[in-house]
């Protein structure tokens, strides 16, 4: 048997909330699928990103695979036991961590939280005091150990957060936005104990809107859309699917009509979109989309046109272009082969 | 009993630091006053004497050490379905459901540890109940000491059980006030705390008798006003037990529903 995290169709649907509940639902229609027929495999050992907008099914994907929330249909298994069937040996082998949520004992120390969810998890008693001490360690909290967690800043409750999520010493590890609103260190920190876990053998899914993180971390990403998986690959493979939305921007300091047809002409020739307006200050203004970067080109073109640049933006694709050029393609599903 | 001594020494933290000690007066008060009232009318209205009906109804010409113990098993039951009723709600208010839900941990002896910290709550509150109730004159003869272990053992199991499906209800409507309250009036009115039942409509009275708090309140009563033997008290006792059993069975039945109603309406808010 492969370990590893693997789900068939899996579809969420929340019941609708607009009505009392001796109301008929009536001929309103259905609610919309949180998660619509998500086939995913999360293998040991890697870290697996799922992307997606806000919306997106991400955050109810984990809470299904935490056991946290059915599936309405469909299927998932963790290492061959049925996230139904098996929810609480399946609790036993993972743990999530969600950024932003507090999920510690405000009332109770660092070292008193971590004891009692070790106990939660059984965690034998000659194991549990030497890993709370590894993980207060770990998460850099050694110092406050015996500190109230409700004296601790919103990073320090996270960072709790994550040695809370890694007492159990999962086999598999949900992390939804881990590095939310953590310090630049921490986070770095953190990336680092989660890519150390991944080479221990432990399966990670991760969510998160830093794409620098997703690059890092991921072996294999999935893009979801309205529930729905539009793109799986590397995070180099998800790139240049998306190269396309760079976005040049340039001003020139006169109109000309060599320019402008400079500007048409390279546009044409590259398959460049091309929208031509003025600024404020009635100057040309040019606005190239391609999957390249064109600004050398487009620069050098106005020049020999004898054209005047004022102003020349270039913006480079972001994790929110990427997603939603994916979700663009969701027409054309599995967009890269695995 | 791994979780179930945790959670207790957990929520024996959290008391002590989430609770000022002048908070206990606020919960001692009802049944403090609820003495005093007594007394005062019993002096004042009733002129040290009670009716024949109510030494009918109720079994003891006592009416102070009737109210005394009422109040006592008001206050216990009051207390203790605060403390194991809330203890998921209060978890969700807090951010920690969630972190709770995703560990193996069984439901029940999380129950239970929550349940043995109000418990000793509980019996502290009574101790300083008990101890205002002498000093404002209130005697109660001797108890039967067996059968008074045995009624606190099963007014122990009756409000822990009632308690479980009320704890289901509030965390899957996402509201305790309504539902606390709700539970008080209808327990306080229909269980016999401070009146015997009998002045009540059949309906009613019938009403608590499906509530395991009225046949625990006799067994007290009998136990510490009439030092009835255990045999005496068995009935009771019985029903009492299978009424908690029952309520606890029927709530941890829907519990799970519940919390997944819970993380629903979270994940959709």
């Amino acid at each position: 048997m492969t370990r590893a995290i693997v789900t068939h169709d899996l579809v969420k649907v929340y019941p609708r909330r607009d009505r009392p509940w001796w109301r008929p639902a009536g001929k309103r229609p259905p609610a919309a699928p949180a998660v619509d027929g998500l086939s995913l495999t999360i293998p040991a050992g890697q870290v697996t990103g799922l992307l997606g907008l806000n919306g997106a099914g991400k955050t109810t994907t984990i809470r299904m695979l935490s056991t946290l929330l059915r599936p309405t249909t469909g299927s998932a298994t963790v290492d061959g036991l049925d996230l139904v069937r098996d929810a609480r040996e399946i609790r036993r082998r993972i743990n999530m961590i969600a950024g932003g949520e507090r999920m510690v004992y405000a009332r109770l120390t660092a070292r008193e939280n971590l004891w009692y969810f070790g106990q939660l998890y059984d965690v034998p008693r000659a194991r549990l005091t030497a890993r709370i001490d590894e993980l207060l360690a770990l998460v850099g909290l050694s110092h406050a150990a015996d500190q109230r967690v409700e004296q601790f800043s919103k990073g320090m409750r996270q960072r709790l957060s994550i040695a809370r999520g890694l007492i159990n010493e999962p086999s598999y590890l949900l992390l939804d936005e881990p590095t939310l609103g953590l310090d630049a260190p921490i986070a770095r920190d953190l990336r680092a104990v989660v890519a150390e876990l991944a080479r221990g053998g432990v399966g990670v899914l991760l969510t998160s809107h830093y794409l620098a993180e997703v690059e890092q971390l991921c072996a294999e990403v999935h893009v979801i859309a309205a529930g729905r998986l539009v793109a799986r690959g590397t995070p180099a493979e998800l790139t240049a699917l998306t190269e396309r939305q760079h976005t040049v921007e340039i001003t020139l300091a006169a109109a000309g009509a060599s320019a402008d047809q400079a500007v048409q002409a390279l546009a044409a020739r590259t398959g460049a979109q091309v929208t031509a307006d003025t600024d404020e200050q009635l100057r040309p203004r040019y606005v190239l989309r391609h999957r390249h970067d064109l600004a050398g080109d487009l620069a050098t073109t106005v020049v020999a046109a004898g054209g005047a640049i004022v102003r020349l933006e270039v913006t480079p694709p972001t994790l929110e272009d990427a997603i939603l050029a994916l979700a663009d393609g969701a027409r054309q599903p599995e967009a890269v082969a695995a | 009993m791994p979780v179930a001594w945790a959670t207790l020494k957990r929520n024996w933290l959290v008391m002590q630091r989430a609770y000022p000690w002048t908070y206990f007066i606020g919960t001692l008060a009802p049944g403090v006053f609820t003495v005093v009232l007594a007394l005062l009318s019993y002096e004042a209205i009733g002129g040290g004497r009670v009716s024949d009906w109510f030494r009918g109804a109720s079994g003891t010409p006592d009416y102070l050490g009737y109210v005394t113990v009422g109040a006592a098993a008001l206050m216990f039951t009051t207390r203790m379905v605060l403390w194991v009723a809330k203890a998921q709600i209060t978890e969700q208010r807090e951010g920690t459901l969630e972190s709770q839900l995703l560990t193996p941990a069984r439901r029940l002896p999380y129950l239970l540890g929550v349940s043995l910290q109000a418990f000793l709550t509980s019996l502290l509150e009574l101790t300083c109940l008990f101890g205002t109730a002498l000093l404002l004159g209130v005697r109660l003869p001797a108890p039967d000491p067996v059968t008074l272990a045995a009624g606190v053992l099963a007014a122990l199991v009756a409000v822990v059980g009632l308690s479980i499906p009320v704890s289901a209800i509030m965390i899957a409507a996402g509201e305790a006030h309504i539902t606390q309250n709700t539970l008080f009036c209808l327990i306080g009115l229909v269980c016999g705390f401070t009146f015997p039942p009998a002045l009540l409509p059949a309906p009613l009275t019938w009403l608590g008798e499906l509530l395991p708090a009225t046949s625990a309140l006799r067994v007290l009563r009998a136990a510490s006003l009439h030092a009835a033997p255990l045999g005496e008290v068995a009935a009771d006792l019985l029903l009492c037990l299978g009424l908690g059993v029952a309520y606890a069975a029927v709530g941890l039945l829907f519990l799970p529903h519940a919390e997944r109603r819970a993380v629903i309406r979270g994940a959709s808010a």
